[in-house]
């Protein structure tokens, strides 16, 4: 490994951005990304969680909640990624031989 | 092969990685680590039942939630290459010396006993461990509490 713990991806770059964090449990925050360190502890502004559906919690619902300033524990985040750019699209994986 | 050669490998490649809760990422691999936390780029992401869809420039995945990665056939080809060739870099295998620390310890502060047996030590390079831990546990019984390290 070199130096630094996360060089992997270099969060700097999503200060004061917006970003989407799933957090393990299923959890899904969004929120301005203010700061964050080696543990990959962040710290969200103006964070809302997307709620989930109580029958099926894996699904995501249009329904929010407003969560203000968070402190997410590294431990527990899944997966960080820019909220620029991400939205839902139609399937992409076109099965032309019907897979 | 270890699975994180392979993966390393793999950067630059695309790959499906499936998370434990059954998401998964297509995406290209930018890079990764020994956690394999992995970073991907042109990512899309399926629900676990498959029927929702999300693009998104790039996004960074947590080692210990994967539950799989997908990599391309061809990666192989090349992690293959570069395990020989490191095996081929790592020529030198016996070529370390010793500890070195029987001979300072005797040298400095063990006249008696301690001198003969350190200077052994240093010119047999083969029983590393064996030698380091007989010589010390001696000493340490006559001379109380120096010998262990």
């Amino acid at each position: 490994m070199s130096g630094r713990k996360e060089t992997v991806l270099d969060l700097a770059k999503f200060v004061d951005k917006g970003v989407q964090v799933k957090l393990t449990g299923g959890r899904q925050v969004t929120g301005t990304l203010k700061g964050y360190d080696q543990l990959l502890n962040l710290v969200l502004d103006g964070a809302i969680e997307f709620l989930r559906d109580p029958d099926d919690p894996l699904k995501t619902t249009d329904q929010t909640r407003s969560l203000g300033l968070i402190i997410c524990r590294g431990t527990a985040v899944m997966l960080v990624s820019p909220t620029d750019g991400t939205d839902e699209i139609a399937n992409p994986f076109n099965q032309p031989d019907g897979a | 092969m270890l699975p994180l050669s392979l993966l390393k490998t793999a950067q630059g490649h695309p790959m499906l990685v499936e998370l434990k809760n059954g998401e998964t990422y297509n995406g290209h691999l930018v890079n990764c680590d020994t956690w394999m936390n992995i970073h991907l780029r042109e990512v899309i992401c399926t629900s676990k039942d498959g029927d929702r869809f999300w693009r998104m420039p790039e996004c960074y995945i947590r080692g210990n939630t994967i539950k799989y990665l997908k990599v391309p056939d061809e990666v192989i080809d090349k992690v293959q290459e570069e395990t020989t060739k490191s095996r081929s870099d790592r020529k030198p295998p016996g070529v370390g010396r010793g500890r070195g620390r029987g001979r300072d310890d005797g040298a400095g502060g063990r006249p008696s006993k301690g001198t003969g047996r350190g200077l052994d030590d240093g010119g047999s390079k083969g029983m590393g461990g064996g030698r380091g831990r007989g010589g010390a546990n001696r000493g340490g019984n006559r001379s109380g509490g120096r010998g262990r390290g």
